[in-house]
Formats: C-alpha cells, structure tokens, sequence
C-alpha cells in the first residue's frame, strides 16, 4: 500500500513536470518587437535597456543630508541635483543653480533653473533650497557633514528663484560643497521618508530597494538636462571585491569600480572584453604621527621614519600601480597641488643619521636604538579590513625593525582604529582620507589645532593662519599660494607622511559607450551612456 | 507530548534572556562607537558627543541594559541606528533568504552525505571507504569562502551556467509561479541563484554528516540483529537501508539538525562571498557599523532558530524511535 501511495506521487509529480513549458516570459513577450524592428531595415546593433553596475556595499541613509557612504553618494548622483555639480577638474557647474554672484564677501546670492520639477510632479522651487540647508545646520537632525556647512549663517529666499546664503565669514570653499542634493521639503517634512525613498529631481527616480541586494532605477523623462540615454540602471550589492569583478568577467554586471584588488585589475587589463580606465581619486594613504608620543614629538624622529619608506615599492609591489607614491596632502587631481613639497627619499643611512643628531644610537648592542636607558619602540597600527594597508604596516615593520626602530603591528577592525584615533590612543596609523573635493577638505579639519579629525594633535600657529586665511579669501590664485604653503609646512614638519595618491579606477564592458569617468567616483555621467548589444 | 513541547518552549525563555544579556554585554565591551562610525572620520568631538547622547550610549552599562531588556520583553527589539528601520522588519526582510539558503545547503549536505557514510561503512576499509573519507576531510578543512571562489570561476565565469552572484525571486515564490502558470522558467531561475551558494555552503556540512553517518552505521552493522536478519536471508541492500541505517539514524538526526543551526550562522561568509541578501550579511555589516539592535536582534532570532530546530529534533527522536517516547 505504501508504494503505490509513493508510486501514485511520483507519477502525479512527473506528469506535472512533464506538462509544464520552460520559457523566459520577458523574452517571448519582446520578440515580436524585435523583428518588427529588423523589418523595418534598422541596423543589427541594438541598445540595452538596462545597465547593471556592480557596488560593494549597500547604502545607508539614501536622504542626501543624511547620506555619508559612498554607496548613497552613487544614489544620490542619480536621484538628485545639487545646486552646482563638481566637473572632473572639481570646478563648480550650475546645476540647479543657473549662476551666483558674491556681492559681498559674506554674502552668495544663487539663481535657480526654471521649470525643474521634482520626480513626484511637484515644482522645484527656492523653498525647498532652504529647508535643505536649513535641515542640515540644525545640529538636532545629525547631518554628517554639519561642519562642513557650519560658516553658512541662514539661508534666505529672496523670490521663487532666487536665494541668498549669508555666512558668518567669508568662506570660500562654499561653492565645492554645494553640490549636496536639494531634498522636497513637501515630502521630507513629512518625516524621515527620504532616507528609504529618495525623491529629487535628478535624471534617474529609484523605483525599488531591496536590502542588501539591489537598487534599481528608471529615467526621469522629465528631466531638466534631457532624458537619460538608457532606461534602466540597476545597481547590485557584491560586498566582496573579487565576486564583483568575476560578475564582470560573467556578464551578470557592466560594469564595477573601486574599491578593487590590484590583482583582478590587471587579469582585466588582458582581456579585450572590457574597458580599463584609470584616473586620480580624490583620496590619500598616509602615515599619521601622533605628537602626544614622546618620541615621535621630536621632528627628526618623523623625518628620519619618512627616510625608511619607500614609497615606490609600496605602490609597485603592493598596489601594482594602482596607487602612486605620495608627497603631500594636496593632491595630484586638486587645483591647488603642487610638486615643489620637501621630500624625504628612501634612504636608511640618511635616518640612521637623523635618530643619531635626536640622541637615538645602539649603546647596549641588542639591535635596537635607545636613549637615556629607554628604546626606541614604536606601534603601527592600522584596520582590517583593507589587505593592502595590512601589507603596508607589515613592510614598514621589517623596514623599521632593519635599523634598530622595535616596532609592533596592530590590526584592529575599523570601529575599534577609529576610536583609538580618536581618542589620540596610537603611535603611528595608517589610514586614509577621501572625498577631498578641495584644499579645505583635505587640510583644515586634519591640521588646524584642535580640530576633530587632528588626531595627531599637530599644532603649528602659521598653518593655522593659513589655513584660516585660505577659508576667507576667495580668489583662487592667492589661495592656492596659501594652500601650498601650507603644505610645504606640514610636510617639512612630518606631521603626516603621505604614502600614495589613491587612483580610481573603471572597468566596464566594452560596448558600453558615452561614460566618462570622474575623479570622485560619481555615476552621474551613467545618464549619458549606454550599451550596445 | 504536549506537556514535553510546552515545558521545552517554557524552557527557551531564560535560554534566550541569557544570550540577550550576553550578546549586550560582549557588544559594549569591545571597544568601537556606533556615535563615530555614524558620523564618520570628519565628526568633531562635539557632534560624536552630541550623538551619544541622543543614542542613549552616555548612560550607565546597567541602565542600558535595563532598557533593552525591558522593550525586549514588550517584544520592541529596536531600531537600527545606521538605516533608522526597525529591527524587527529588518531582520524578517532578511531572514527568508538564508533560510532557503541552509535549506537546501542541508538537502545537498545529506544528498550527499547519506549514500557517503552509508557505503563507506559497508565496504569498510575499501578504496569507497578511503575516497569517501579523504574527500569528507577534504570538506572539513576547506575554507568556505575559497570554494565559492573556484566554483564561481568554473561556473560562472568560465561555463557562465550560474550566476555570479545575488538572489533571484524567493523560491516560495517561484513555486507559486510555476505551479499558476506551468512555466519551469521561473523555479529554475530561482535554482540557478541559490544552486552555488548551496554547494559551497553544503559540502562542509555533507563531509560532517558522512563522517557521522560512517561511525553510527559501523556501530549498527555489528549488532546481533544485523546477523539475525542476514541469516534470516533478508537481501542485503533491505538490511542496511531498513535494519541498519533506520537505527543509525538517531546520531545522525542530531548532527543533521545541529548543522542546520550551523548553517543558519556559517551563512556569514557564504553571503558575503556570492552576495547573498541574508542574515549572516546583515550581522557582519551590523557588527562593523557597531550597529547594537541589529547585532542582538539578529542573535536573538538565530538563536530562537536553534533553539526551535534542537526541539524538533528531540520529536523526530521520538516519532523514530517509540522507545525514547515512552520514556
């Protein structure tokens, strides 16, 4: 009885099987298109629909105000509009903004497009310029980037399409911060929606989110800067570097970008599938010092560290070229950057000399520099995370250690490093900044005495100055001469060893045409592209 | 028997109340700042202190714990703090995927494992035996992530048979598709997703069961009543499937069931390597983030899971092994 029960449900099963059909219901539903068009004589290239891209981790908050990974950064380039738009040079474009004028030093006066609308219908209009702004100074709303928008005092509208921004003094980085997404104040009053369900006025709507695993988006046709060539972006979440580009490799993506490994990059490099394309990011890798520490307080110390790295072999042998060696905190891609900064080549004979004139030699013999009966013993410490950077401590241990610096690797996971640099808890971190749109961002919360992010502690009154004064004045000359003075200060002073410029890097199928890359890594250009078949 | 299921599930509560304060005490003595990581590197002081206190983060260890404790028990487990979505809705988005995933990483790890044991207990010592065992081993040690890795090499960017990565629609789902519409396409296409994860995630669990099925099976083959049936002239083939392997069964449903708890947490790399929308990368993601509700609430439900699993096991005992039920 039992087997005829089973008999009975296997033959049931596999009749059921049997009578069912294996078809792709979009494919069958498309066809007949598809030939309509080659019957009507159009070429045989077609163009896809859709372009998939490859991220590595998901968003956060998707509200632009709130947004601080680089992942809601890719979303909020699709969804919204800034007042202006950084172009690859990171000069400031209208965007939103038509054009401004800065009547007075402490005074911006915008002009807004016409005719924009917002994804849901409604108008765009001066109101929603200052309820963003607004929003973002209110230190209850806990904008990530509050500092960086601190000098704006209030944000007044003079009439539908004009808005004013008064500031406490002059400031002039304003510009390269303004791109931040201009948010609906009808829909972000109503609460914290935004963050889940973005609504700008940008060329893509996002039409669903699912956790973890994908962002899709379709083309506003409405949008102000003409419609998006491709109809459809799909972003997928592929946390590991590898899978993503092996996604690539397999034709599940188009197209990724870094964060990469050096290795699949050149495997890439080969194969005349896909585009490579390469650029300088708006980022460095650098050593920071922490003045608090005994040692490193004296300046030859530093400098006599800097002698011991070579920064060559870190971006050769590590990063395969990925990254190129560093000399200070302006970068290559900046407007300010300059080459005329001290440098301190590789030579161990040459720090050998330097800890010698601090006082540092081997009395005792056992291989290790010492003074006054204490050793020269130093941590470096960096996260985990990042193979590369854990590869760096690891080399510069062996270098340090070959002249007599005892020296101790740490490795902690991100929160834990974060904290530590902080708390002003290490010797020497390996770390990283990004984003840095301009000079300010990458000079004044990192060296001016006292700010959040000098977690070295370095103090030096004239890069204070300067680093003021590069706030307040607005033309563009002096204050790139401004910038690189300061820079030749603080890297004549060691407070931070720049190791490498971080590059960016693209690769993406072949076919895909219309792309140009962008130093800060923006996917907005993706509206202009499009895939052929 | 129902009595045996409620004493059991009265027994979870101080089990889970014991992970939860556990889970909370671990989370807040390692060091990290869900404040600093939410406001990232460019916060001043001031904002990280700010945040803190709107977190609730600057109160005594033993206040917090009370107030986790006490929404924990009116069933709130919180809200994260990076994605401003309840735990709750967040965990449940997730949880489907990993359980498909452990699922059918548990159907290919006894697919796999049962005939394994099964013939290399027969043919003990046999060049079966040798190859069963050698590749049991070989599962043990092999780390999971660099399976995925050669699988989706050969399958995917090699062969390109299976995707790369991701989840296509939930297989639930697809079944209900296929059975309205008669179209296979759409569980296979489910299939395809779920297939990689599945093997990469199995084969750890398949070398453990084979190895288990391998001892209780020897264990059993020496027993009198094998003998018995064997004189009896039973064939061969009906004695170890019917004397044999239903009374080695009982280890092995423990360690079945065990390894599906094991699942649910060895996900983790799994997910992360193939980008699967699971749990396990929701707690790594968490844990990075120091994103405190997430982590507990996401231990919590693993561990309710577990919990759930051990007691079906102990029924299926029971419905296996009428000895054990009157007892």
């Amino acid at each position: 009885m039992k087997k005829l029960v089973w008999l009975l449900f296997l033959s049931l099963f596999l009749v059921l099987v049997a009578g069912c059909s294996y078809e792709n219901p979009e494919s069958a539903s498309s066809e007949p298109e598809q030939s309509g068009e080659e019957g009507e004589g159009t070429s045989d290239t077609s163009t896809a629909d859709i372009i998939k891209v490859g991220l590595d981790v998901d968003a956060g908050s998707m509200d632009p105000r709130l947004a601080k990974d680089t992942s809601a950064a890719r979303v909020e380039e699709l969804v919204y509009d800034g007042l202006v738009r950084l172009n690859a040079n990171l000069e400031p474009e209208p965007a939103l903004a038509t054009e401004w004028e800065n009547p007075d030093e402490t005074t911006w006066i915008f002009t807004l497009r016409e005719d924009v609308t917002f994804q849901d219908g409604e108008p765009f209009t001066a109101e929603d310029v200052k309820y963003t702004f607004d929003t973002i100074l209110d230190p209850d709303f806990q904008a990530p980037y509050l500092s960086l928008y601190e000098p704006i005092k209030s944000v007044e509208v003079i009439d539908e399409t004009h808005v004013k921004f008064n500031l406490k003094e002059p400031y002039a980085p304003l510009l390269s911060y303004l791109d931040i997404g201009i948010v609906p104040k009808h829909i972000a009053e109503k609460g914290d929606v935004l963050s889940s369900e973005p609504v700008g006025t940008g060329p893509y709507k996002m039409v669903n989110w699912e956790k973890n695993n994908q962002i899709n988006f379709e083309a506003n046709e409405d949008y102000w800067g003409g419609t998006p060539k491709t109809p459809k972006i799909t972003y997928f979440i592929i946390p590991d570097n590898t899978t993503r580009v092996a996604a690539l490799e397999s034709g599940d993506v188009d197209f990724v970008h870094s964060p990469l490994s050096p290795q699949d990059i050149s495997r890439i490099e080969k194969n005349d599938e896909f585009k490579v394309e390469k650029t300088q990011a708006l980022g460095f890798t650098y050593l920071n010092y922490n003045m608090k520490n005994e040692i490193l307080s004296d300046v030859k110390i530093r400098q006599a560290l800097s002698h011991l790295v070579n920064k060559n072999v870190i971006s050769e042998e590590i990063y395969q070229g990925m990254d190129s060696p560093g000399k200070s905190p302006l970068i290559p891609a900046s407007w300010a950057y300059t080459d005329n900064v001290p440098e301190f080549e590789y030579d161990p004979d040459k720090a050998l000399e330097l800890f010698a004139e601090a006082g540092w030699e081997d009395t005792d013999g056992d291989g290790i520099l010492d003074k006054d009966g204490k050793k020269l013993s130093l941590t470096l410490s960096t996260h985990s995370e990042d193979p590369n950077r854990i590869q760096i401590v690891e080399y510069l241990q062996n270098e340090f250690t070959q002249v007599g610096v005892e020296t101790e690797v740490l490795t902690n996971e991100w929160p834990t490093f974060s904290t530590s640099l902080m708390e002003g808890n290490f010797d020497i971190g390996l770390v990283g900044w990004l984003n840095l749109v301009g000079p300010d961002r990458a000079m004044y919360n990192q060296f001016y005495s006292d700010s959040g992010s000098n977690y070295g502690k370095y103090s030096n009154a004239r890069v204070d100055e300067l680093l003021e004064k590069g706030r307040r004045v607005s033309d563009q000359a002096e204050r790139t001469k401004i910038y690189q003075e300061a820079a030749k200060i603080v890297t004549e002073e060691v407070a931070y060893d720049v190791l490498l410029y971080q590059g960016y890097i693209a690769m993406y199928d072949k076919n895909l045409n219309g792309f140009e890359i962008h130093p800060t890594g923006s996917l907005y250009g993706l509206k202009d592209a499009e895939l052929t078949n | 028997m129902m009595t045996f299921v409620g004493k059991r599930l009265l027994q979870l509560i101080p089990v889970l109340l014991g992970i939860s304060i556990l889970v909370f005490l671990l989370l807040h003595l390692i060091p990290g700042d869900p404040a600093l990581t939410l406001l990232g590197q460019e916060a001043t002081p001031e904002d990280v202190e700010r945040i803190r206190e709107i977190l609730g983060l600057n109160e005594p260890l033993y206040v917090q714990l009370f107030v986790f404790l006490k929404n924990l028990v009116q069933g709130d487990l919180g809200v994260s703090i990076f994605q401003d979505v309840p735990v709750l809705t967040l965990v449940l988005s997730q949880l489907p995927a990993t359980l498909e995933l452990a699922f059918l990483a548990l159907v290919i790890a006894v697919i796999i494992a049962v005939p394994l044991g099964i013939i290399s207990a027969v043919k003990q010592f046999s060049w079966l035996d040798y190859v069963s065992m050698f590749f049991a081993q070989l599962g043990v040690s092999m780390p999971v992530f660099w399976l995925g890795m050669l699988l989706i090499i050969q399958f995917s960017v090699n062969m390109n048979i299976f995707p790369s990565f991701g989840r296509g629609d939930p297989l639930v789902e697809s079944f209900i598709m296929t059975i309205q519409s008669g179209n296979l396409y759409y569980v296979i296409e489910s299939f395809k997703y779920l297939i990689l994860p599945a093997l990469t995630l199995g084969v750890m669990s398949a070398a453990m069961i084979t190895r288990m099925v391998r001892s209780s099976m020897l264990e059993v083959l020496n027993e009198d009543y094998i003998r018995t049936a064997e004189a009896k002239g039973v064939r061969s083939f009906w004695v170890i499937l019917k004397h044999a392997f239903r009374n080695a069964l009982i280890p092995v449903i423990t360690i079945v069931g065990l390894q599906f708890g094991n699942l649910l947490g060895g996900a983790i790399v799994t997910e992360t390597v193939f980008g699967w929308p699971g749990i396990g990368r929701l707690i790594i993601t968490a844990i990075s983030q120091r994103d405190f509700p997430v982590v507990q609430g996401s231990v919590l439900v693993i561990a309710l899971l577990f919990a759930i699993i051990n007691l079906v096991v102990d029924l299926l005992y029971a419905l296996i092994n009428p000895k054990i039920k009157s007892n």
